[in-house]
């Protein structure tokens, strides 16, 4: 259940090129730097990398550009990703473990085993996604502080 | 203080900010011009004794003349003391060598190593995440995954190093064999690097060392070289040495030994680039990760002679020269393990960076102001502040450890503002 959204403390935005492996990653380890000074909990601070780190080498690999907005509450921490991209045809689908489209290039890479998405559902206390074929995607997921 | 492996001299200092620039977790500032190490960043790996021209930075291993205070006492050497006298000088009769100096006795732990990469397999196939497993054989790293890495402090293998479960072993028998009071008997480990010393003033893991403290290879090795001459040849040594508990001396020596385990090997600056990842969630599919904070495991040690890639060739040559068959039977190890003996002794805790402020708010408030700074800073990262970086400045400006004045660039803007400002007034 979603817990009631109230003002961020702190609000940081990236932004996230597509196909650029190079940088792919920055995003969640600066956050995960902005965590670890903020004195945010080990455990929290892992699961929302592990989502974080997943969403952003989703964008690199699928989508144009996008955004990832990190945001501090009193209670969480939320992200929301937005991209401009294909969008996926099947959420559901695509939510299935397993489930991948990835090329061999991404594969090589050690991505394209279809954890991404559930793994990202799985590590967040909230989790959101919507899409739109041909115009992109946003995902939405926090991890409580208490 | 609590006591620590390494220190900075203040006589020798000239504040130059080589150790700074080179500390990472950046636990080094200079400020009134003295090198300052802020322990409860540092990771004791040495990198601030190996950058320092001054020999300011310094090892504080054991002092030599420490041993005096024992009426029996033991040599513990690390596996890389063997390689630091080429190939042709068995570990035998390294051992025979020591005892030739200060020492009554030297035991190995080459056989201990083999017995661990046994009971670190059976850890590994118990099968109980969180992966991948990492090795504590480095202490530097384990230092790391403490300070920076607090998520991953779970994936720390529960099991003790080779260096100290030796030092327990001894500590069992000696006292009965020769029948002298515990404290009588001192045993020292030969190191390679502070961070082992920094173990054993203050061990993670376990309430205490089982070493009473440990003197540097460096400082042994023209001693040592001496009584080497006068050893007997290896063939009338009898010590058993454990081949593939030799390897341990090496990056890659510690997973040879593991049977089926799917393993890596991570070192010198990479192992923060895998540990982020790590915690990012990817790297799930090893099972094993050795790593080592030095760029070839403990042959490349900050406290060795013998450079790193020659120490790696003489280790090999001697393993290879003792034959492949184990040294250990695999018996002894199952009823080891049926003991619990090789379990670490207390469970590892994160020691997590102090936070920017002492709650979430106020955190928060200090991370903005943060932010408000990197644009006031040049960017240039002198570190004529005295802190490595611009980013490092900021933080410590938020944290009230520094102030912007202490910027060269903003304090000659200044200046010339001022300038400026007092020019425009003269009519």
């Amino acid at each position: 259940m979603p817990a009631e959204v109230t003002e961020p403390l702190l609000v940081e935005r990236f932004r996230i090129q597509g196909g650029d492996y190079e940088h792919g990653g920055d995003a969640a380890a600066q956050i995960k730097a902005i965590m670890r000074r903020l004195g945010i909990d080990p455990n929290i601070m892992r699961r929302l990398s592990i989502a974080n780190f997943e969403a952003e080498m989703n964008l690199v690999m699928y989508a144009d550009e996008g955004v990832m907005e990190f945001q501090v509450h009193a209670d969480a921490v939320r992200v929301r990703v937005a991209d401009r991209g294909p969008g996926i045809p099947d959420i559901e689908l695509a939510m299935q473990e397993g489930w991948s489209t990835a090329t061999s290039e991404m594969r090589a890479r050690g991505f394209g085993a279809g954890l991404g998405l559930p793994n990202m559902k799985r590590n967040s206390d909230e989790f959101e996604i919507s899409s739109t074929v041909g115009a992109g995607t946003t995902l939405r997921y926090a991890v409580h502080l208490a | 203080m609590v006591a620590r492996g390494h220190l900075i001299e203040p006589t020798a200092c000239v504040a130059c900010m080589a150790c700074s620039r080179t500390c990472p977790t950046k636990a080094i500032r200079v400020r009134e011009g003295l090198a300052r190490i802020k322990y409860e960043l540092c990771i004791d790996c040495g990198a601030c004794v190996r950058a320092c021209l001054h020999g300011a930075a310094c090892a504080a291993t054991t002092p030599p003349s420490d041993l005096r205070h024992f009426e029996y006492k033991v040599a513990v050497p690390s596996l890389t003391l063997y390689a630091q006298f080429g190939r042709d000088v068995t570990p035998t009769r390294v051992l025979y060598a020591l005892t030739q100096l200060d020492f009554d006795a030297a035991y190995d732990i080459s056989w201990m190593c083999e017995m661990l990469a046994g009971a670190t397999d059976a850890y590994v196939n118990e099968g109980q995440g969180p992966w991948p497993k990492i090795s504590v054989t480095c202490p530097a790293v384990v230092r790391l995954v403490q300070v920076r890495y607090p998520g991953l402090v779970a994936n720390l293998v529960p099991i003790g190093t080779a260096r100290e479960l030796s030092g327990k072993l001894l500590r069992r028998r000696l006292s009965d064999e020769l029948g002298l009071a515990p404290e009588k008997i001192g045993i020292f480990f030969i190191t390679p690097c502070t961070a082992i010393m920094d173990s054993i003033l203050s061990p993670v893991g376990l309430e205490q060392s089982y070493f009473d403290g440990a003197l540097s290879i460096a400082e042994i090795y023209g001693p040592l070289l001496r009584a080497l001459a006068t050893a007997p040849p290896a063939d009338a040594l009898t010590d058993e040495i454990s081949p593939r508990g030799l390897l341990w001396a090496m990056a890659g020596g510690e997973i040879a030994g593991m049977r089926d385990a799917n393993t890596m090997t991570v070192k010198g600056p990479d192992v923060q680039y895998v540990f982020d990842r790590i915690e990012s969630g990817t790297f799930q599919g090893v099972d094993f990760i050795e790593a080592y904070i030095c760029p070839d495991g403990c042959v490349s040690g900050g406290l060795t002679m013998e450079g790193r890639y020659a120490a790696q060739r003489n280790i090999q040559k001697i393993a290879k020269s003792l034959g492949a068959s184990p040294a250990v039977g695999e018996e002894r190890i199952r009823r080891l393990l049926r003991e619990d003996f090789f379990a670490s002794e207390e469970e590892i805790t994160a020691r997590p960076v102090q936070p920017l402020g002492r709650d979430l708010r106020e955190a928060v408030a200090r991370q903005k102001e943060l932010e408000a700074l990197i644009p006031v800073l040049p960017g240039k990262n002198c570190a004529a502040c005295g802190a490595p970086d611009c980013a490092t400045l900021a933080e410590d400006i938020v944290r009230g450890e520094a102030s912007l004045a202490d910027c060269v660039f903003v304090k000659i803007e200044r200046l010339e503002d001022d300038l400026r400002a007092r020019e425009a007034r003269v009519p």
